[in-house]
């Protein structure tokens, strides 16, 4: 049986076992951290519930909150563009900046500038994108993609982000210590801060009620990248519109308790305009795909998701294959639900890469029904040509026999036998579940036949 | 047809059932002494709290707090040491090698050590820029929680405040905690009375 494609990339994860030790386990610290933050509070599970629901009724009003939100931002003074996809959106962008004769853009981190691609065609335009969250300044430097959405360079230790350095900023030859290159890398982004002419944001929420771009961040780089140059440009998802302020203190209360196990982010800070010596401030809602999304009756509550990573953190999958073996660039539970939403036949590869533990919907802060939506998928896999024919094999072949109780009784009595197979045969590379995987033992009575003896004896 | 139409009416086309605003009664955690809580939850995000006894002087203070400090930006009437002024730089880059912002904070938030500071002055990089940030807080202004922190910020004519909490931060490099990534290095709470 052919092994899907994220097994595959898992399988090069894998080779260094350290590493993927030390993986699952600073995962799994940031879970425990989260879980501190959750108990510590008798409320959590009442935001939850109220956050699911905010969510529910805001991207089922979305036209009538992104134009009070668009009127809001207008009256206070910001320039505001729709982008239908991603080539629109890398248009609005550039021509902003061209109207500015921007060089130089600083920005701040953005999982919706990595799904248009932004970077790439800004600099193929002749402008100079500068990263300046530190870990996505490091993937930058490296040539690489996020390998998870909150901590992007995690697949690097102090060693690579060392080498790193001593490349790109000329850091001190073997001085590998993070406080140290934390230290050189402020003062090489503090350079690029005050030479850019341009600043870029996402936005975790934008506020209908008074047109706020609300942006959390613990290094201070959005408001840095906003307080020196001249223009700020903020972009937006559509779904990252929420009502007021009442839902934003609900949403603020989780998003970073839930993702890195801590009461707030260090900023969280709320643009309304310009500052009074820079150009009015542009802000561009993205639809890519979402308005279309939302009107699929199986999966449009994968829009509530707001981006705080701890369905990754405690997936038992990715901990333990990384955000590199997903062929989405959002890895992890709510990543193999965008990557279908998105395109099925490119992203089908990343539903096998779920246990159904369903640990990601029980943290899940706007409670995802991540897990259960992951199932839903694997049963549409044929309408997408995507089923693996083998596994269909195996599963129609396994409904015969559990249908016919006679064959079933008859298939229990001997399987016992195949204890005896040589393990030469059964850990051939032709049976898939042999593989990095002990195969059970049959006991040598069923629980059926046990059952009948009477258990009690 | 605009952009903004066609993304509005295929929103409109794709919404299948519209849900009810739920009611926002959150049973929130309240606290028997905030401003304890504060001070506890600024110290364990990273920050330091002095407070200011009456009859103390607040120049002194801070020079006290840094005496190595030689550039100081503040555009507060009673900060007498600045050397700075964010209301009359020329530039936001000319604040640049701060070695002290000192601004004003409305009020803390006891659950998480938030400040909530409105942008008061013109060139809010004193809030970033400078190496180590001083906050003047009034100690009677300490709410429990976000929920009553939302109810209560305001916005001035220049459209923008924030919410700080301890100092800039990052564990991007091996998940190792390091404090004073792009901002301020350090955070000092002055509680006035």
């Amino acid at each position: 049986m052919s092994n899907t494609a994220h097994s595959k990339a898992a399988k090069e994860f894998l080779k260094n076992q350290k590493y993927a030790k030390w993986h699952d386990q600073t995962f799994w610290s940031v879970r425990t951290k989260r879980d501190n933050m959750a108990y510590g509070l008798k409320e959590w599970e009442q935001l939850r519930e109220t956050a699911s629901a905010i969510k529910r009724h805001t991207l089922t009003h979305l036209d009538q909150y992104l134009d009070q939100f668009s009127t809001n931002a207008e009256k206070n003074g910001c320039i505001v563009h729709w982008a239908k996809d991603a080539a629109e959106f890398n248009e609005i962008v550039l021509s902003i900046l061209r109207e500015h004769n921007v060089k130089k853009m600083v920005k701040s981190k953005s999982m919706l500038t990595e799904e248009c691609e932004m970077n790439p065609y800004l600099e193929a335009h002749g402008i100079e994108v500068v990263e300046t969250d530190l870990g996505e300044r490091i993937i930058q430097l490296k040539g690489q993609k996020p390998s998870h959405i909150v901590m992007p360079a995690i697949h690097l230790n102090h060693d690579d982000v060392g080498e790193l350095f001593e490349e790109k900023l000329g850091t001190e030859k073997g001085n590998h210590d993070p406080t140290y290159l934390t230290y050189m890398a402020r003062l090489s982004l503090r350079n690029e801060f005050l030479t850019a002419d341009a600043g870029m944001t996402g936005g975790n929420f934008g506020i209908a009620e008074t047109g706020d771009i609300v942006v959390c961040t613990n290094e201070g780089n959005a408001d840095m990248s906003t307080s020196c140059p001249k223009l700020h440009i903020a972009a937006i998802g559509l779904e990252k519109v929420i009502p007021n302020y009442d839902c934003l203190a609900v949403f603020q209360r989780m998003l970073c308790r839930a993702g890195t196990g801590q009461p707030t982010t260090t900023y969280t800070s709320h643009f309304r305009k310009a500052r009074p010596t820079a150009a009015p401030m542009h802000i561009i809602l993205v639809d890519n795909g979402r308005s279309q999304w939302l009107s699929n009756p199986e999966h449009w509550e994968s829009l509530k998701c707001i981006r705080c990573g701890s369905c990754m953190n405690t997936c038992p999958v990715y901990r333990r294959s990384g955000g590199y073996s997903y062929s989405y660039f959002i890895p992890g539970p709510i990543g193999i639900n965008l990557g279908m939403l998105r395109n099925p036949k490119e992203h089908s590869g990343n539903v096998s890469a779920c246990t159904l533990c369903l640990s990601c919907q029980t943290v899940c802060p706007v409670k995802i029904d991540l897990g259960d939506q992951i199932y839903k998928w694997r049963q549409q896999l044929p309408s997408f040509g995507t089923a693996n024919p083998e596994k269909k094999l195996m599963s129609s072949a396994m409904s015969f026999v559990f249908n016919h109780w006679g064959i079933y009784n008859s298939a229990l009595w001997v399987s016992p036998l195949a204890n005896r197979i040589p393990r030469s045969i059964i850990y051939l590379p032709l049976n898939p579940w042999g593989e990095g995987h002990e195969m059970m033992q049959f006991p040598k009575q069923s629980f059926h036949s046990l059952w009948k003896k009477g258990l009690s004896h | 047809m605009s952009t903004k139409s066609q993304i509005l009416s295929s929103l409109k086309n794709s919404i299948k059932e519209r849900f009810p605003m739920p009611d926002i009664q959150i049973d929130a955690t309240t606290y028997a002494d905030p401003l304890a809580q504060f001070i506890s939850m600024t110290k364990s995000v990273g920050g330091k709290v002095v407070e200011l006894q009456a009859g103390d002087d607040i120049n002194q203070l801070i020079r006290s707090l840094y005496p190595d400090a030689k550039e100081i930006a503040s555009s507060l009437p009673e900060i007498t040491i600045a050397t700075r002024n964010p209301d009359t730089t020329p530039t936001a880059q000319s604040l640049n090698g701060t070695d002290v912002g000192i601004v004003r904070g409305e009020f803390g938030v006891a659950e998480n050590a938030c400040v909530w500071i409105p942008q008061t002055m013109k060139e809010r990089a004193v809030c970033f820029i400078s190496e180590n940030l001083v906050i003047l807080l009034p100690k009677a202004a300490i709410v429990n929680n976000m929920h009553e922190a939302y109810r209560r910020i305001s916005f001035n004519d220049l459209g923008y405040g924030t919410f700080i909490s301890g100092p800039s931060k990052t564990a991007d490099i091996a998940q190792v905690l390091v404090m004073g990534a792009q901002a301020a290095r350090t955070l000092t709470v002055i509680l006035i009375p």
